[in-house]
């Protein structure tokens, strides 16, 4: 657009990195975030993973370089402190306590106002960080240096334990700590396959135990080999962990507690290591890791910790019983070339690794919706050459009958003329052009299918991105409410258009408000009534056809319908008489209604009356609606369905007086033919029987009060000037018409049309800002001949219709007969089920 | 308050006339029998009439939407907006001015495009020579030197609610 352009191209350049840089560190604060909750997840175990605090460390680390870089002070500030703390943390100076994992849930919370403060989103949470930046003082002033009397019992060199980096020392102590047994491997590499050689036997360790150091020895090497000490912590015994490492140049001990050695065992130890003296001028001038090999961090490895881990079984032995050493694969030899045993496989991980960074590119939704504006106007032209294809092959069957009849004539009249040599030939060309255009418009067709279906695989992401989110929602709620809750997830993968999940985290977390404010019950009420103390929400997603369903499941004490009506008539929502006449569930439906609220007042939660409020306007916004259904002591369960993606849709186009509408026909279960003698009135109603079910039917003339009006209206009556195209050229008074069965969440209703034009695939537009608030409208597309098709919303019409009698507007709907249908209408909920079964099907299948 | 806060605005149309060598570019146009006119700047294309597709439930100023290149466009038209006339009419010198509005281009049914007039400082009367209370969307009165009259129009107090 016109407005964008402006500014000089240096500012935009640095608009560019800004929001390059916006999006990295979100990314990064998600990631954060995701971690954290493992985190919390093992810490509630009473376990720990180091390798996870290191995960997080790295995080706040990147982040305090990107801030630095951008001059965001306030995040770089943060950072800076967080570090600290998550330093403490790793060399465990400080303990993970759940207080320690507040603060750092609270930072992410805070990083993404300060990400949103900068992007103009609401004022910079200054207050707050310097809150987080104090609270985060007085942990690091609590911190007590472990002692390092355990490691002090172990026959370990005092050498060894003077280059031991803080963060292996910390590692040792905690291995130790926990009971398990030390091991000392020697083991000579060669220089030209240590890389691999060495990953191989990092690979083998791993599933025994943790490896917490390796040094160069600084004997027994050569100008090709090197030897090194490896230290491992294992929970195993020395047999076991031998047979794991087993190979050439390799001798394995244990280390012995010094109370407990025998003096025996210490001769078994083999020449002791030369002092550190010795070693650290000369660093083995040999000795150059390649790069990627990196000697100092010791530990770099996912899973390594699993032997350390206290509260875990240790993990499953192979073959404990059976000495086959041969089972092991062997260490590579030593003069083989890197690729061997474990080299491949190491340099797969690591290219894995770099793929991962380049081949991702981040892209700007709003580009992506530019691409489905052209593939829309490819598809237009795809039509265009469609029609002019078929009159070229009208013409071309014309040509040649005609030619056919001339030829025939001439041979009676024993009169070849000029004609007859050169029909033959351009006859043939003719055909032979038709060929081809069709061969071309049938792979154009199918090339611009799966353009269409790519971009639309490149807009959905799974829903898991906005779950995690809900998830640190889940923690810091129920900690600040003080009940236990346990959130499980399931569908995270279920995938769905960007532009979708980015709208949903709103209604969701509102919706999960509620669930822990309104329906878990706290501890003691939980006990009395024999649930456990946990409250469980579960998280659902899956896909059904078209649609995703995200359900939000609660096990808590469920709505009680009089409770919610007595709160309702309070707030003068409805009145007395209108409530005498609500069915169960729509008294359920009230707390979507603006101003609902069961408190009498807010709390820090909830209670303010718009949190459902919200969820029902942004959930509908994205084309999908929201039920609820309860039972009271059991639990809540709130299903959204939503429309897999905006963009692209499939659509039944119908004509109502004349004028042509769009018809998801993701909602739409069939389309039969009506006939008025079908109706009947029900409470000035109408509604017709359908497979032994209630159908409450809509004329769509009626709804948008078409009739009276010349059909098209694209300029006046009175106007002398252009006449319409000629979509109200068929006679009027047509005879049959259709009911087009819409169905969304399992309401129905049958909107009447004159006629069934077909099916199309549309991509979908939004209408502007100033066509917003005009009801029943998803959307408009072009139909081609830059016709514009305006799209129905087959949700608010569904709704619309339920809730007034159609096209009577003048009689006040009692506002409980609804309910009634509502009940009828329960028998049958079959979505497009035995539609096979039906007489007369619509001509659009 | 906001009506001062126009005021203000409608005078710095003669300070902004001032800024461009005195001259500012307005496009002439007709509604009915008036002439009007809005600063060339808020134009983005003229467009001759499209096919427009009726929105059922719109305001009665909505002819309706066209597409114009791929994109959606709503168009309003003024001679109802304006009270004017109570139904709108196309005929071969109508046309559609797209302009922008918030978030969005909307087209503008007019009876007849004019011409551009340079309008200097000296031929801009301010909107209350027409009387005290006039609507926000009234900035000026134009009065080229080729005698014609021009309401000059503001179009965001139009686009705002």
């Amino acid at each position: 657009m016109a407005e964008h352009s402006g500014g000089g191209r240096g500012d935009s350049a640095g608009d560019k990195a800004r929001e390059e840089f916006f999006s990295e560190a979100q990314e990064i604060v998600d990631g954060l975030s995701r971690d954290l909750l493992v985190l919390d997840e093992v810490c509630r175990r009473g376990g720990s993973d180091a390798e996870l605090v290191n995960d997080v460390f790295r995080a706040v680390h990147t982040l305090k370089g990107l801030s630095g870089l951008f001059g965001a002070a306030m995040m770089s500030g943060l950072s800076h402190e967080l570090e600290n703390l998550l330093d403490d943390l790793r060399l465990g100076r400080i303990e993970l306590t759940p207080q320690v994992l507040d603060l750092l849930f609270q930072s992410v919370e805070l990083y993404g106002r300060i990400l949103g403060a900068a992007k103009g989103d609401g004022p910079e949470p200054a207050a707050e960080v310097k809150a987080l930046l104090a609270a985060l003082g007085q942990v690091a002033q609590q911190k007590g240096g472990g002692g390092g009397s355990v490691v002090a019992q172990y026959e370990l060199d005092p050498g060894l334990l003077g280059v031991l980096t803080e963060y292996e020392e910390h590692r040792l102590r905690t291995n130790l700590q926990a009971g398990l047994s030390l091991y000392r491997m020697r083991v000579q590499f060669q220089l030209a396959t240590i890389d691999s050689a060495l990953d191989d036997l990092k690979a083998r360790t791993r599933p025994h135990g943790e490896i917490i150091t390796f040094l160069p020895t600084g004997e027994g090497g050569d100008a090709e080999s090197v030897e090194l000490e490896i230290l491992v912590a294992s929970r195993e015994g020395l047999s076991v962990l031998g047979e794991a490492v087993a190979g050439p140049n390799l001798t394995i001990e244990e280390v012995r507690r010094r109370d407990a050695a025998p003096p025996a065992a210490k001769e078994s130890i083999r020449p002791p290591r030369p002092a550190l003296s010795d070693m650290a001028p000369a660093p083995l001038p040999s000795f150059a890791p390649p790069p990627g090999f990196d000697v100092p961090q010791t530990i770099e490895t996912d899973d390594y910790t699993e032997g350390a881990r206290t509260s875990r079984p240790p993990p499953p032995m192979s073959p404990t019983g059976l000495p086959s050493v041969q089972s092991f694969p062997p260490p590579p030899p030593p003069s083989a070339p890197p690729n061997n045993a474990g080299g491949p496989q190491a340099q797969r991980e690591r290219e894995l690794t770099l793929r991962s960074v380049t081949q991702t590119v981040r892209v700007d939704i709003r580009k992506l919706d530019h691409l489905m504006n052209i593939v829309g106007e490819l598809a237009i032209v795809r039509s265009a050459v469609s029609r002019l294809t078929e009159r070229v092959r009208l013409h071309e069957t014309l040509v040649s009958g005609r030619a056919e009849a001339a030829e025939g004539g001439w041979s009676r009249a024993g009169d070849a003329g000029p004609w007859r040599g050169s029909a033959g030939p351009r006859d043939g060309e003719l055909r032979e052009l038709v060929t081809s255009l069709t061969r071309l418009h049938r792979s154009f067709d199918r090339h611009l299918t799966q353009m269409q279906n790519g971009i639309l695989e490149v807009r959905m992401v799974p829903l898991g991105q906005v779950f995690d989110k809900l998830a640190r929602i889940v923690r810091q709620i129920s900690r600040e409410h003080d009940k236990q809750v346990n959130l499980v997830v399931t569908g995270a993968e279920t995938e769905i258009d960007k532009l979708i999940v980015e709208e949903l985290s709103d209604p969701l977390m509102h919706m999960i408000r509620n669930a822990i404010d309104h329906g878990i019950e706290d501890r003691d009420e939980r006990m009395r009534v024999q649930k456990p103390a946990v409250g469980t929400i579960a998280l659902n997603a899956f896909q059904k056809g078209n649609h995703v369903v995200i359900e939000v499941e609660d096990d808590g004490k469920g709505m009680d319908p009089p409770v919610i009506l007595a709160a309702a008539m309070r707030r003068g929502l409805v009145t007395e008489a209108e409530a005498r006449e609500m069915s169960a569930k729509d008294v359920l439906a009230l707390v979507f209604q603006p101003g609902f609220t069961t408190r009498e007042e807010a709390t820090s939660l909830s209670g303010r009356g718009v949190g459902m409020d919200i969820v029902k306007t942004n959930i509908a916004k994205l084309g999908g609606v929201v039920d609820i259904t309860s039972e009271v002591g059991i639990g809540t369960k709130m299903t959204i369905t939503l429309p897999i993606t905006l963009a692209i849709i499939s659509v039944l186009i119908v004509e109502v007086a004349g004028r042509t509408f769009c018809m998801p026909l993701a909602s739409v279960e069939e389309a039969i033919v009506f006939d008025d003698s079908m109706v009947r009135t029900f409470e000035g109603r109408e509604v017709m029987t359908q497979r032994g079910a209630t159908l409450p039917i809509a004329r769509l003339a009626k709804v948008f009060q078409l009739e009276g009006h010349r059909a098209g209206v694209w300029f006046n009556e009175d106007a002398k000037t252009p006449t319409p195209p000629a979509v109200s050229a068929r006679p009027l008074g047509r005879p049959k018409s259709y009911v087009v069965i819409a169905t969304v969440a399992g309401r129905r209703v049958g909107f009447v049309v004159d006629r069934l034009v077909g099916q199309q695939d549309i991509v979908i537009k939004a209408l502007g800002r100033s066509l917003k608030k005009v009801r029943g409208f998803a959307g408009a597309t072009e139909l081609g001949d830059q016709r514009v098709g305006l799209v129905l919303d087959a949700a608010a019409l569904i709704a619309e219709v339920l809730a007034n009698a159609p096209g009577d507007s003048a009689r006040p709907a009692p506002v409980g007969a609804s309910g009634e249908i509502a009940v009828v209408r329960r028998s049958d909920d079959a979505v497009g089920g035995g539609a096979a079964g039906t007489p007369a099907r619509g001509g659009f299948a | 308050m906001k009506g001062l806060a126009r005021r203000i605005e409608g005078r710095s149309a003669l300070q902004r006339a001032d800024e461009i060598g005195n001259r500012a570019e307005y496009l002439a146009f007709m509604l009915g029998n008036e002439a009007y006119a809005i600063e060339i700047g808020n134009i983005v294309e003229i467009l001759k009439p499209l096919p427009i597709t009726e929105i059922p439930r719109a305001d009665p100023d909505v002819v309706g939407v066209m597409s114009v290149r791929g994109r959606l466009v709503a168009v309003l038209d003024l001679k109802r907006r304006f009270r004017l006339a109570r139904t709108f009419t196309m005929d071969r010198k109508s046309r559609i001015l797209l302009v922008n509005a918030v978030e969005e281009e909307i087209g503008l049914l007019v009876d007849e495009v004019l011409q551009v007039y340079r309008l200097s400082e000296a031929e801009i009367e301010p909107p209350t020579v027409l009387g005290t209370e006039q609507p926000l969307h009234v900035v000026g009165i134009g009065r080229p030197q080729a005698g014609a009259v021009l309401m000059l129009l503001d179009l965001a107090p139009l686009f705002e609610e």
